[in-house]
């Protein structure tokens, strides 16, 4: 990200800045938040802990840049470093567990799901947002960047702090266990696929 | 379609596979050359076609049912405070 030179800005900049480029994000930052904690409460003290942390480091940020990566940057850190520490949640899954157990197939594999489009089509209800919300934080992020957010591999590979390759093969990995998971959503639905 | 004429290959002159091209097109990352190649390649493999069709269903479904969390209207009030507070506090 943008952030190696410091930028030096009177206060008014400052202000516009941060209504004019940082606050129109919210809605995703949002969306953002509540997709990682789950929780909406953990969401809202996520995105404000964020913004206050942008006007804190705006200097950082190079007016006329990339906003929204830059604030979805500082939004990932916040909850790996600050929330994940204090989180209740029960043992998380150990990422380099998942990661070598999903490198352990091949990591292009088509998962062979008869899933079909009218299927999907039917569903109406929460389905696929809670198969979303089942997924592991890690594949879960990579498809919330890519798929609502439509960053692309090297803005993500930037927000992650992951080389792009590894962005590719989580989000493929990704892609294939939510297939998964709404296949098994399918079947509950009484649809044989 | 000639190996020579695909545009889809890896750093070490490997050519990608199916999956892998269809990521880079629906993902948005694939030249203008990549996507005119994947038409094509589209029309020939039915492994391809079904999964396009059902990759972009997922991706429509997930902006219609998972983008729609509209932030509290209280949250911008409470930043905006903050952050003034903050601003004037230095």
């Amino acid at each position: 990200m943008e952030e190696s030179k410091k930028q030096d800005y009177s206060e008014k900049e400052k202000l516009e800045i941060f209504n004019n480029e940082f606050l129109p994000h919210i809605n995703s930052m949002y969306n953002f938040g509540y997709r990682l904690t789950l929780d909406e409460d953990d969401a809202k003290d996520l995105v404000q802990d964020t913004y206050l942390k942008s006007f804190r480091f705006i200097e950082s940020f190079q007016k006329g840049t990339n906003a929204k990566a830059w604030l979805f940057r500082i939004l990932k850190n916040s909850f790996i470093n600050d929330y994940r520490k204090r989180s209740k949640e029960p043992s998380k899954v150990d990422y380099q567990d998942v990661e070598s157990y999903y490198n352990s197939d091949d990591v292009d594999r088509q998962i062979t799901t008869d899933l079909r489009v009218e299927t999907l089509q039917d569903m109406i209800g929460d389905e696929i947002s809670n198969a979303l919300n089942s997924l592991d934080v890690d594949f879960r992020t990579v498809i919330i960047l890519c798929d609502l957010e439509g960053f692309k591999y090297d803005e993500m590979a930037k927000i992650l702090d992951i080389p792009i390759g590894t962005v590719r093969s989580r989000l493929h990995r990704a892609r294939n266990l939510l297939k998964e998971k709404l296949s098994d959503y399918a079947k509950k639905m009484g649809y044989k696929n | 379609m000639s190996s020579a004429d695909n545009p889809f290959k890896n750093s070490d002159g490997t050519e990608l596979s199916c999956i892998q091209m269809l990521n880079l097109i629906l993902d948005g990352d694939a030249s203008p050359e990549q996507h005119q190649y994947f038409k094509k390649h589209l029309e020939e493999c039915m492994p391809c076609y079904k999964s396009h069709e059902l990759d972009i269903a997922i991706r429509d479904l997930l902006k219609v049912k998972c983008s729609g969390n509209h932030v509290p209207d209280d949250l911008v009030n409470r930043i905006k405070t903050a952050s003034q507070k903050n601003n004037n506090g230095r």
